[in-house]
């Protein structure tokens, strides 16, 4: 037998209608609507005596009265009538008849147009009626306490019922691929559990009809079928989806006989609608077990589903209640904890532990903070690099990271597989999973890379592997798969937590207004004191410096404290001015306007040298680039400085002070340097504190505001300044300014 | 109706007070007039330049109870009779802002206080001296 398929097309086998029955019976269909006969297996002439040409066209009544048959029916017809009546024949099938005084199990199904009646021999090579012993299989199936040993006892049972020489529990995987993962067999036979089988050991249209068809036997792989004929001129083959005779496909007997399988019999496992496994049954000898057998071994099938499905439930379950409270318990934490990230990684139950991965990452606030087995912060960082541009949902896995992202393979052994999700997209916060990478050594059934060969005219026949020797594939770069309810328990968390740090961002937002308020209020305020106590002082002043120029019968001592007097006005009037400008730097809005900086350096240069009057004094103005500010408050900046410059450098001789501006880039940096006494860089952070003043700085007369002014309106115009200085030899300041 | 050669808008009793002294010491026989009140100040111009009288010079506070001495500016620049006779500030306030608003609304100098009676007295002697001596012709 050589059959010839296209690759792409042996999914497409169409073998719901293979034109052929097995022949350990033999098929009649008739028309549903007359009754008479459509279509006859070949094979009817052994069994009686009758050839398909002689009883095609027939009515049913003829039929019955040609065949003799007798039993516990009152008619065929009748029997049609009641078949038709319902939806499958399950509830009447099957009927014991006999036909020409031989016993027979008649079946009964419907096709398309048709209702197919199948005849199969009473005689099974099972010799005890299989119902009787169900019961006690049963019980003893239901006693396993987890899926395992669930699986174990059902192979064994079965085993026992249809003496089988070997029983398997053939699982599904979600690619197609099948697993043996129980296994009950006759000693001196090579065991199978543990192998696995490609996807298309049994193709997509086979899984289909195992759906439908609860168990399936195939009696006697070397015998020949028989064909179904009809005297309709291009009739459709006839449909035997439910039919229990059907012919095997000629591709899956050639595998069998690969095998060295004489008869299978298989059981279908369904959980949740969907094939899960079958129980496969072989035997190395012709084999046949008649319907009622069958219909018994298919009951223990629906009861071993059954149990999978609550036990498979059940397991899955109690995983996802694991991964629920965990979320659960770390929810609790962001709600009690402040501290957000030690709520989601420092007690016992972390991130972690919503999933099944042995380490996690968390990328938040800038920071990396990981739990159990991760890569490197380096590493993770390159990863949530990558992320940023791959990640386009809110949640990304795969159990293969290091053949998606090949810089991994560096340290597959804790990133063999990663499941991530965003926090938040815009700042690149995320939490990432690990899994380890497990080198899976997969015990496959013979090479399932191979079961297409090419024939000697070119064309690909589908070839069934010859050896089922195990042929071990090693899987590298591969992490136990991530669950739905991994997924699921990651996606709850995050909630949780994007619901927490919306809170967080709220709390620090109202803050933030009350601040600003504060902020707000404490300029007012220190503007409207300062300037209320300025007119009272201005008067003490006054009256003392009037007391002394009127009066002249005061003596020397009076003098001396009118004169202190007015000196701590001019000291308190001085620090009034100072607090009113640095309050009106908060309450002033800018007004934004490109600056002649030349001009306005010489003319503050102008009136800081007739203010303070220095003796000896070279002061250089060298570039001076135009900038874009409130020319208001950059008078202020560079009248401070400069005036600074210039005060603090009054000891040297000669005075050095100079003031230049530069391009770099998107910038302009002016300096003003001068040989002056230096600021002690221990005090770096506290230079521009209000009313801060260095010792040494001390001698010199000053309010400690003025730096404070330059740098609250070097922050409202987004500028910098900063500056470098050494003790006794000099200060230079730099205030960069972006030009754009 | 006397004419002062001063008239001085403010409300600080005290600061009014100092001012007196320091116009006398500047020059004996100059004469100042001290209104403390915005509103009134105004009706008071208004009689002087309908009697066509007028101040050779104006000093006012920039807060001012009734009018405001940015609005009195304004108000006496209405006055036609008024239009030129020179206004100055004479205020506590350093604000640029002030100074600006002031000088747009007319006023022909902004000054701030100076701290201290002798300061005050050399003020004023240069106000005198710019107002009275040099610029004559204003007058």
């Amino acid at each position: 037998m050589s059959y010839q398929v296209d690759l792409t097309n042996c999914d497409r086998e169409p073998i719901h209608i293979p034109g052929k029955i097995q022949s350990h019976g033999f098929l009649i269909a008739v028309n549903s609507k007359t009754y008479n006969i459509s279509y006859v297996s070949e094979n009817v002439d052994a069994f009686t005596g009758f050839t398909a040409i002689n009883l095609l066209g027939k009515n049913i009544t003829e039929f019955e009265q040609l065949l003799k048959i007798s039993g516990d029916v009152a008619s065929l017809q009748q029997l049609l009538n009641l078949a038709k009546a319902t939806k499958t024949s399950d509830t009447i099938n099957p009927l014991t008849i006999d036909v020409k005084g031989l016993g027979y199990n008649l079946i009964i199904s419907h096709s398309l147009n048709d209702l197919v009646l199948e005849f199969e021999s009473a005689e099974s090579d099972l010799g005890y009626d299989i119902q009787k012993t169900i019961g006690r299989s049963v019980s003893e199936i239901l006693s396993g306490k987890n899926l395992d040993t669930l699986l174990q006892n059902a192979a064994l049972e079965i085993k026992k019922i249809i003496n089988y020489d070997r029983v398997m529990i053939y699982k599904f995987n979600d690619d197609g691929h099948g697993e043996v993962i129980a296994e009950v067999k006759n000693d001196h036979l090579e065991p199978f559990l543990g192998l696995h089988y490609p996807a298309s050991d049994i193709p997509k249209q086979a899984r289909e009809l195992y759906k439908i068809n609860l168990t399936r036997i195939i009696a006697d792989v070397n015998s020949e079928s028989s064909a179904v004929v009809t005297f309709e001129e291009d009739a459709a083959p006839l449909d035997l989806t439910h039919s229990c005779l059907r012919a095997v496909s000629p591709i899956h007997i050639q595998y069998l006989k690969n095998m060295g399988v004489e008869s299978s019999f298989s059981i279908s496992l369904i959980a949740h609608g969907e094939l899960w496994g079958l129980v496969a049954c072989h035997n190395y000898s012709p084999r046949f077990i008649d319907y009622k057998a069958r219909d018994a071994s298919k009951l223990i099938g629906q009861i071993l589903s059954s149990a999978l499905e609550y036990r498979q439930d059940e397991e899955d379950n109690t995983k996802l209640l694991e991964l629920t409270e965990a979320a659960d318990t770390i929810s609790g934490y962001l709600k009690k904890d402040p501290d957000f990230t030690y709520a989601l990684i420092g007690n016992n139950v972390t991130l972690k532990d919503v999933t099944t991965a042995t380490g996690v990452a968390l990328i938040y606030n800038g920071e990396i903070d990981v739990v159990g087995q991760t890569p490197t912060k380096e590493q993770i960082a390159e990863i949530a690099e990558w992320l940023k541009t791959n990640m386009t949902d809110t949640v990304y896995s795969t159990h293969r990271f290091p053949t998606i992202f090949t810089a991994a393979q560096q340290y597959s052994d804790v990133a063999g597989g990663i499941l991530a999700c965003w926090l938040s997209k815009e700042l690149g916060e995320m939490i990432i999973w690990f899994k380890p990478e497990q080198v899976t050594s997969i015990k496959w059934a013979g090479n399932p890379e191979k079961p297409v060969e090419e024939t000697k005219d070119g064309l690909l026949q589908l070839s069934p592997r010859k050896s089922f020797e195990s042929w071990t594939q090693i899987v590298k770069f591969t992490s136990e798969k991530w669950k739905n309810d991994e997924i699921t328990a990651v996606l709850k968390v995050r909630e949780d937590i994007i619901y927490a740090i919306n809170r967080k961002a709220n709390e620090i937002r109202i803050l933030n207004e009350r601040l600003q308020l504060a902020y707000d209020e404490l300029d007012t305020f220190s503007y409207t004191i300062s300037h209320d106590l300025r007119t009272p002082l201005s008067s003490i002043k006054n009256y003392s410096e009037l007391l002394l120029s009127s009066n002249n019968s005061l003596d020397e001592p009076a003098k001396k404290m009118l004169d202190r007097i007015i000196k701590g006005t001019d000291k308190m009037h001085m620090l009034i001015k100072e607090i009113l400008h640095y309050s009106r730097v908060g309450r002033a809005d800018l007004e934004m306007s490109p600056i002649n900086m030349g001009l306005l350096l010489r003319e503050i240069k102008r009136e800081v040298l007739s203010a303070l009057k220095p003796g000896n004094i070279e002061f250089t103005i060298g570039e001076t680039p135009s900038i874009i500010g409130d020319s208001v408050m950059i008078t202020q900046v560079f009248t401070n400085l400069i005036n600074n410059a210039v005060k603090y450098s009054s000891k040297s001789i000669p005075q050095k002070v100079a003031v230049h501006g530069e391009m770099q880039n998107n910038e302009v940096i002016y300096s003003v340097s001068d040989n002056g006494v230096g600021i002690d860089i221990n005090y770096y952070n506290r230079v521009f504190e209000l009313f801060k003043r260095m010792d040494n700085a001390m001698e010199f007369e000053g309010s400690g505001v003025g730096l404070a002014i330059v740098k609250r309106i070097v922050e409202k115009h987004n500028a910098r300044i900063w500056f470098e200085s050494k003790l006794g030899i000099g200060t230079v300041f730099y205030i960069s300014f972006k030009t754009s | 109706m006397s004419i002062p050669d001063i008239l001085y808008i403010e409300d600080d009793e005290d600061f009014a007070f100092i001012m007196q002294h320091a116009v006398k010491e500047v020059k004996e026989g100059l004469t100042v007039e001290i209104i403390d009140n915005g509103k009134d100040a105004l009706n008071q111009l208004k009689q002087l330049a309908d009697a066509r009288v007028k101040p050779k010079l104006i000093l006012l506070d920039l807060n001012l109870p009734g009018l405001s001495g940015l609005d009195l500016v304004k108000r006496i620049r209405e006055i036609t009779f008024l239009k030129y006779v020179p206004v100055v500030f004479f205020s506590t306030s350093d604000n640029p802002k002030d100074v600006k608003a002031s000088l747009e609304l007319g006023a022909n100098a902004y000054l701030t206080k100076p701290a201290g009676y002798l300061n005050l007295v050399s003020c004023v002697e240069s106000l005198y001296n710019f107002w009275f001596t040099k610029n004559l012709t204003v007058n």
